[in-house]
């Protein structure tokens, strides 16, 4: 390339990158939603999009300034997301950040918000969050491994005494690691016998040699221990094997509505489910969130637009609270902020930033019983467990 | 004028342009980072004729050798990155000298095995590596040379250091290109049976391009998890290969600027589209389809073209004013 033809190309090239540039001045107050919206993870990230979008459209402005949604796409890549996440502080002095679809991205993106103060709400499942690398500007919705196993595994082994023997199906890796250690804890705590576990990888997709294994130790209850397409796969196979005749079986993690509605109600009938968030609980904040979203785009809300919602409420709420803009006064409003949630009453603690709200017990109902197209299961129990500050990890610095 | 001399300035003017030109210094960071690493991919394809998913495992060992090193040992980032480009070239040899025992598609499944093999080991090594969650807090641990500080502390001296390395690295490689041993390459890659009757050992010549390949990859990838501060696991994963191959092959192979055309089209493209157009991947793989059917020399080619059309164009139209 000479000097003449590069000359012509830097020109061209600036004109042409310079343009999107023109287009981004706002005012007001700018939330920043983290959405893998394209890649790997785009069905979860849509989802959690509008939720995010909803929540800036229902409050319209706050503290007297209008609330501006900017889109940031993780592209479903951690390293991606983390870069965008530099760019929109550095060029937009962006400072209050939405979402995180994987935990990797949530906890990267949560120390670059910290690094310059910022507020970041998410809804990422990994316990390091509000634990081992908590931090003083990340602030996390969902609740961890610990309550899901404890409002899951053990009101169901309360309601039914006669569950004496327990196998476990895990995905080898640190979320999994977590929900069978909480697991087998309850198991102990309850004199039930854990008869065997098998793990996964977490790219595994064939389930038939591990849903045979738990036929064969002959548990009272199967509990599966993985998520998404996974926990959908495995579920799946065990009916096929006629599991769900032999032995009760319980997804401690599951994903809600859109799960249920892929799975159906024939798999889902007389299956034990966790879940962070079901449409149909009854509270004020829950039936204002459903109302928005049924009115805005004809469906009953699923989880990833639950969280994002409620994690943009969260900082909406706090900035109001404060009564300013200014990041530490926002981090200072929200910790130990009580407000009405999406499971009823829920309350962010000072000392870990975590939110504490209901976990759901839910049972699949039969087609015949159910009231309407979403009415896929009963709520069998729901509660708040959450480890105290003496266990845990979190040292906020 | 010297090779070095004649490129040297546009380089710096690449460099320049991207800082002052693209949306953020962030964004400019990566464009750079991924050129040097879409170059690593084409001395192996353009160069060598070696079609190897493996440069993950080069991106990601860089980006954990580089963070680690500091963490552990608290060397200063330069001397990080320089064990990162070492275990790079150690790697790579390793690689290399197994792979290239077959051709064809059995080097390629042997790229793709190996590739695997070091997702799972990142994977399982998780005390080292953060597992699935990554390796966070990755520090840049400053140089202290004769009592004077030097710290990439800011974005912009990190981009500065970012852009000297990538105007060295590229004279590197167009030197390298340039030699026997590049014009040996380009001989084995056109007819490897007749090079070997020449007499070149045609295995000791790939295994070379797979170091510095696997070398330049790594620096680039320890670069890429300094400028993060993090290092992901996505990095060892097979589609960061096929990223980067998409990267080298929409650019150009056969010439180091198809590199930096590449890596500005995947993520600068990518970067506006994706804020608009969910789908956006779609197209890169229509893009992807039409440059391995119209356009085998890659957008560097096409844009060869059009200045030549132009400068044809402009040649007619000032022939005719002058007479």
């Amino acid at each position: 390339m000479d000097r003449r033809k590069f000359l012509v190309t830097s020109t061209a090239a600036a004109a042409a990158l310079s343009l999107p540039t023109l287009a981004k001045a706002s005012g007001g107050i700018d939330i920043f939603g983290l959405k893998s919206v394209s890649g790997n993870f785009a069905s979860y990230g849509k989802f959690a999009n509008q939720g995010s979008e909803m929540a800036v459209e229902a409050a319209g402005s706050v503290i007297g300034k209008a609330l501006n949604y900017r889109l940031l796409d993780s592209e479903g890549n951690a390293g991606k997301a983390v870069r965008k996440i530099k760019e929109a502080i550095e060029k937009d002095n962006a400072r209050f950040f939405n979402g995180a679809t994987l935990s990797s991205t949530g906890l990267a993106v949560g120390k670059e918000v910290a690094n310059v103060g910022g507020v970041f709400t998410t809804p990422v499942g990994a316990d390091e969050v509000t634990g081992s690398e908590c931090n003083r500007s990340t602030f996390r919705w969902s609740t961890p491994t610990f309550g899901a196993v404890e409002q899951t595994l053990r009101p169901l082994l309360e309601l039914d005494p006669s569950i004496k023997s327990a196998y476990t199906i895990t995905p080898q890796y640190v979320f999994g690691e977590a929900l069978l250690t909480n697991t087998k804890n309850v198991l102990a705590d309850k004199g039930v016998e854990h008869v065997g576990n098998s793990y996964h990888s977490l790219s595994e997709k064939e389930f038939s040699g591990y849903i045979t294994n738990a036929a064969a130790a002959k548990p009272d209850l199967l509990v599966l221990l993985n998520f998404g397409g996974q926990s959908s796969t495995s579920l799946r196979q065990a009916m096929n094997f006629g599991l769900k005749n032999k032995m009760k079986i319980l997804v401690v993690w599951s994903a809600g509505l859109d799960q249920y509605k892929s799975l159906g109600s024939d798999i889902l009938e007389n299956v034990y489910l966790g879940a962070q968030y079901w449409h149909e609980v009854q509270n004020p904040g829950n039936a204002r969130f459903v109302e928005l979203c049924r009115n805005k785009y004809g469906v009953n809300p699923v989880y990833p637009m639950a969280g994002d919602y409620i994690g943009t409420k969260i900082i909406i709420d706090a900035i109001e609270k404060a009564g300013s803009d200014d990041p530490a006064a926002v981090i200072s409003a929200m910790e130990g902020m009580t407000y009405e949630g999406l499971t009823g009453e829920e309350t962010i603690r000072a000392f870990d930033h975590q939110a504490i709200k209901d976990y759901y017990l839910l049972k699949g109902k039969a087609k015949s019983a159910m009231s309407d197209e979403d009415n896929f299961v009963d709520v069998i129990s729901s509660g708040k467990s959450f480890p105290d500050e003496n266990a845990s990890l979190c040292k906020m610095s | 004028m010297s090779l070095e001399l004649k490129h040297c300035p546009i380089l710096i003017a690449i460099a320049l342009a991207a800082f002052l030109v693209l949306p953020s210094i962030s964004l400019a960071t990566e464009v750079l980072i991924f050129a040097i690493i879409a170059l690593g991919c084409s001395i192996l394809l353009g160069y060598a004729g070696l079609l190897s998913f493996g440069q993950a495992i080069f991106f990601g060992l860089g980006a954990y050798v580089a963070s680690l090193s500091q963490i552990h040992l608290g060397v200063n980032f330069l001397v990080g990155l320089l064990i990162a480009t070492a275990a790079g070239a150690i790697v790579a040899a390793l690689v290399g000298a197994l792979a290239i025992r077959r051709q064809g598609i059995y080097f390629v499944m042997l790229t793709l095995a190996f590739t695997q093999l070091a997702f799972f080991i990142s994977y399982t090594l998780d005390e080292w590596t953060g597992g699935d969650n990554g390796l966070l807090d990755v520090p840049r641990n400053s140089v202290n040379i004769f009592g004077y500080e030097i710290a990439i502390d800011s974005s912009e001296k990190f981009y500065a250091f970012v852009a000297i390395s990538f105007v060295l690295i590229f004279l590197a490689l167009l030197r390298i290109t340039h030699s026997q041993f590049g014009r040996t390459l380009l001989a084995i890659k056109q007819n490897e049976e007749r090079a070997t009757a020449l007499g070149y050992s045609v295995k000791w010549y790939k295994v070379l391009a797979f170091v510095f390949s696997g070398s330049i990859t790594a620096y680039a990838g320890g670069m890429y998890a300094l400028f993060l501060n993090f290092a992901p696991l996505s990095n060892v994963e097979l589609i960061m290969s096929e990223h980067i191959l998409i990267m080298a092959i929409i650019g150009g192979t056969g010439n180091v600027y198809g590199a930096v055309l590449g890596s500005l089209f995947l993520v600068v493209v990518g970067d506006m589209l994706s804020a608009f157009w969910e789908r956006w991947l779609f197209m890169l793989g229509g893009i992807l389809i039409l440059t391995v059917f119209y356009m085998r020399g890659g957008l560097i080619s096409g844009l060869y073209g059009v200045f030549e059309f132009l400068s044809q164009k402009l040649g007619s139209a000032s022939t005719q004013k002058e007479s």
